[in-house]
């Protein structure tokens, strides 16, 4: 259920709440699922990150790139749909390992699909920061200087576009990335098109990181057996999203249901970043700046309600919330 | 005397006038939509006709067949009269340009003035149409519709007149049968294409200036507001404007219509607009659209002293 | 001002096969190990109920209990994660890879699996 929080990081929401809930029951995983996680991750994140270029493509107005990156986040798709039977919602992960294991042959179709992705991926960022017209629209555009992008909280790829060294994946290092050699990439333009050079050596990087795990890929089961009823306890878990930090709460009462739970994904995070980001920009740059975090606006759907004549906000419960929605579609 | 009237009324209803370039516009809006979508890998238009030929023309019918909106604030006069207003300026203006012989229906002397003017006025009516629509987004594509022509009308208008001073005629149709005995203007003038071929890119308000319609910032831009046959009727205004750009290219540099080796001059005419309409539709294709600021400064840093350069290059070298 | 940098691509894109399937006529096959569809074997299934506990959507629905159990599967809800193939001690229920799952109406998206075949 938590992979349908969002449609393009389904893996990295799963991860992190298969890590909270292993926490609570303090399991240890198999080091050969940590491998495959790790991989799909970084397939995963190859996929976003195309998928995030063809946007800002469209954004600005370059219908061509956008249909190139599209096309080539088939081949990423296709292998996801080989290593696990989907192509959005892999479903990969479960509670103690992981579903599907990765064969020798399926291993090598890997293998070629990542080197085209390789390829395609430096000429985009070629063309990217050559193109006249692309930099004319991104460079200092959305500037957010690193302290502003410390002190307002700014995660995953905006935050390193602005030159601070900071990953999840390396600080808190979770599945294989304690044994896995890899660059943290950053950039200190801290623009837009800072931005896109981030993301596109991000995907060079995960490719190598791809690469190393298939290579090194450990014998042994993929999965631990594990009890259906969580005792009760509260856990962290963090996740390197491709869109940045994922944070996932847990509380569980021993039971098989959690008592409460709690997502926060990068978007939101990167929200109050993204305010000091149009400030001073024109009305033509907002379209771009915004597509320049990576927003999930489902991941990041919070309600309020306001009342602009007495200034009062209030929230709704969800089982009014649902009320409401059962009335409102009576009514129609 | 009667059959030389019967004639004329045919050239204009029907070949080369009304009818045909109804067609063409239909027809060239295809082949900018097909010749796009193969430069990006893509299929288009595939199922209406044979590749989709008809595509344009199912759009038109199934425009036509909506539901006509006049937004409540909106000024209905106007409103509905721009849509008209605009589908009959480029008419106006292809009616000057040379198709079937190397004169056109309408010929005068000036009237290359007077297609110049009529591009101008067709911004003005985008403006008038955004601006009795009273949306906000229509509001500011039509302000950047403005903006943009007070940047591109200069460079392409001194652009334009180059062919002008070398055939010693301000008439399309002198232009054009001057370039029979001479050489094409595009081999003297390339600049001078270049220049207005750009201009074309931004009066047509296509990417990289589609800075008035830019579909992620202003949904349509000043076409938010128009829907069915208003739409279809402002759709195929600009159709045929894509139409008039690409003639006014080949005629006054690819020599237009004028008989040369087996064909007649008619072929000629389209073999050359259609080569005019794939460099546009190329040039499409390249680019990420700039922002209104940018594409100012552009314009009056670089074309604009490069029109005139052209200007003074064609006073120096006489051919 | 102005580059040029994609002109060489776009023409190679040019002579190239266009990357679109002209989908209801072209069809990509479907992978192996794609989840899709359910099918249900009812001489398998002992009705132990695991397929309904453990979905973590409640797209399934155990009509009665033990040998005599009937099947209800609710495709509007399914996420096709595959915990049912998984969880499932006898291997009655499988995911095929019938992918082309859309309908108009709500009601026909539930599958109902009887013991009878009628």
């Amino acid at each position: 259920m938590i992979e349908r929080i969002c449609g393009i990081c389904s893996h990295a929401h799963t991860t992190c709440y298969t890590q909270a809930v292993e926490e609570a029951l303090k399991v240890d995983l198999p080091p050969r699922a940590k491998y495959i996680r790790t991989v799909v991750a970084e397939l995963e994140r190859i996929h976003n990150h195309y998928f995030w270029l063809g946007i800002l493509a469209h954004e600005i107005g370059f219908d061509t790139l956008f249909m190139y990156t599209w096309r080539d986040r088939e081949i990423v798709m296709n292998l996801l749909e080989l290593i696990s039977g989907n192509r959005v919602q892999y479903a990969m992960n479960i509670i103690g390992g992981v579903r599907r294991d990765i064969m020798p042959s399926l291993s090598s179709e890997i293998m070629k699909g990542v080197k085209i992705l390789a390829e395609r991926m430096t000429y985009y960022k070629k063309v990217c920061l050559d193109e006249k017209t692309i930099l004319a629209r991104c460079v200092n555009v959305g500037v957010l200087k690193a302290k502003d992008a410390i002190s307002l909280c700014a995660v995953g790829p905006t935050l390193r576009a602005s030159n601070v060294r900071r990953d999840v994946r390396a600080d808190d290092p979770y599945a294989a990335y304690d044994e896995i050699p890899f660059h943290v990439v950053t950039y200190d333009g801290c623009d837009v098109a800072s931005r896109i050079a981030t993301r596109c050596d991000e995907v060079l990087e995960s490719v190598k990181i791809i690469r190393y795990a298939l290579e090194h890929l450990p014998t042994g089961s993929i999965e631990v057996i594990v009890s259906r009823v969580v005792p009760s306890a509260e856990t962290i878990a963090r996740v390197e999203a491709p869109r940045g930090e994922n944070i996932h709460y847990l509380r569980s009462n021993g039971t098989d249901k959690p008592a409460r739970y709690k997502v926060r994904a990068p978007t939101l995070a990167n929200l109050p970043a993204l305010c000091r980001m149009l400030i001073g920009g024109y009305v033509a740059d907002i379209p771009v700046v915004i597509a320049g975090i990576d927003p999930c606006f489902c991941c990041m759907d919070r309600l309020a309600f306001a009342d602009t004549n007495t200034d009062k906000t209030w929230s709704w419960e969800g089982e009014r919330l649902r009320k409401y929605g059962v009335k409102w579609y009576k009514k129609k | 005397m009667v059959q030389e009237e019967i004639v004329r009324i045919f050239q204009i209803l029907f070949f080369p006038g009304f009818l045909f370039l109804v067609l063409a516009a239909f027809f060239y809006e295809w082949v900018d939509r097909k010749f796009v979508a193969r430069l990006q890998n893509r299929l288009g238009p595939l199922h209406t006709g044979p590749m989709g030929l008809l595509q344009p023309f199912a759009d038109f019918l199934k425009l036509l067949s909506k539901e006509d909106i006049v937004p409540g604030a909106a000024d209905r006069l106007f409103f509905s009269a721009v849509p008209i207003f605009m589908l009959s300026l480029p008419l106006t203006a292809l009616f000057c340009i040379p198709i079937i012989s190397s004169v056109a229906l309408v010929s005068f002397e000036g009237d290359l003035i007077f297609v110049i003017f009529v591009t101008t006025l067709f911004v003005i009516s985008v403006f008038i149409g955004a601006w009795s629509s009273t949306n906000r987004f229509s509001t500011v594509g039509g302000m950047r519709a403005c903006l943009q022509m007070l940047g591109y009308a200069v460079p392409m208008t001194v652009a334009m007149i180059g062919p002008a001073i070398v055939a010693k005629t301000l008439s399309i149709s002198r232009i054009v049968q001057w370039q029979t005995t001479g050489l094409w203007f595009v081999l003297t003038q390339p600049l001078g294409f270049a220049i207005v071929a750009i201009c074309f890119l931004a009066e047509l308000q296509k990417i990289p200036f589609d800075i008035p319609k830019a579909e992620t910032e202003l949904v349509a831009g000043w076409l938010t507001e128009f829907g069915g046959k208003k739409l279809a009727l402002l759709k195929l205004a600009e159709d045929l404007n894509f139409v008039l750009a690409g003639s006014i290219m080949a005629s006054l540099y690819l020599g237009g219509a004028s008989g040369f080796w087996f064909a007649p001059p008619f072929v000629w005419f389209i073999i050359k607009l259609t080569v005019c309409t794939l460099i546009l539709s190329n040039l499409r294709a390249l680019f990420a659209r700039f922002r209104i600021d940018q594409l100012m400064r552009g314009v009056w840093k670089y074309l604009t002293p490069l029109a005139l350069l052209q200007i003074i290059l064609v006073e120096l070298i006489p051919w | 001002m102005i580059s040029v940098s994609m002109e060489k691509e776009l023409v190679k894109h040019l002579v190239r096969k266009a990357a679109t399937l002209r989908y209801p006529f072209d069809k990509f096959p479907p992978v192996e190990g794609l989840r899709g569809k359910h099918v249900w074997d009812r001489e398998k299934c002992v009705g132990c109920g695991l397929c309904a506990r453990d979905c973590p959507s409640s797209a399934i629905e155990m009509i009665g209990k033990g040998l005599t159990a009937e099947l209800k599967i609710n495709l509007g809800r399914c996420l096709f994660c595959g915990q049912c193939e998984d969880g499932c001690p006898r291997e009655a229920i499988k995911l095929t890879q019938v992918y082309e799952l859309a309908e108009s109406d709500r009601k026909k998206l539930v599958l109902e699996f009887k013991r009878e075949s009628t």
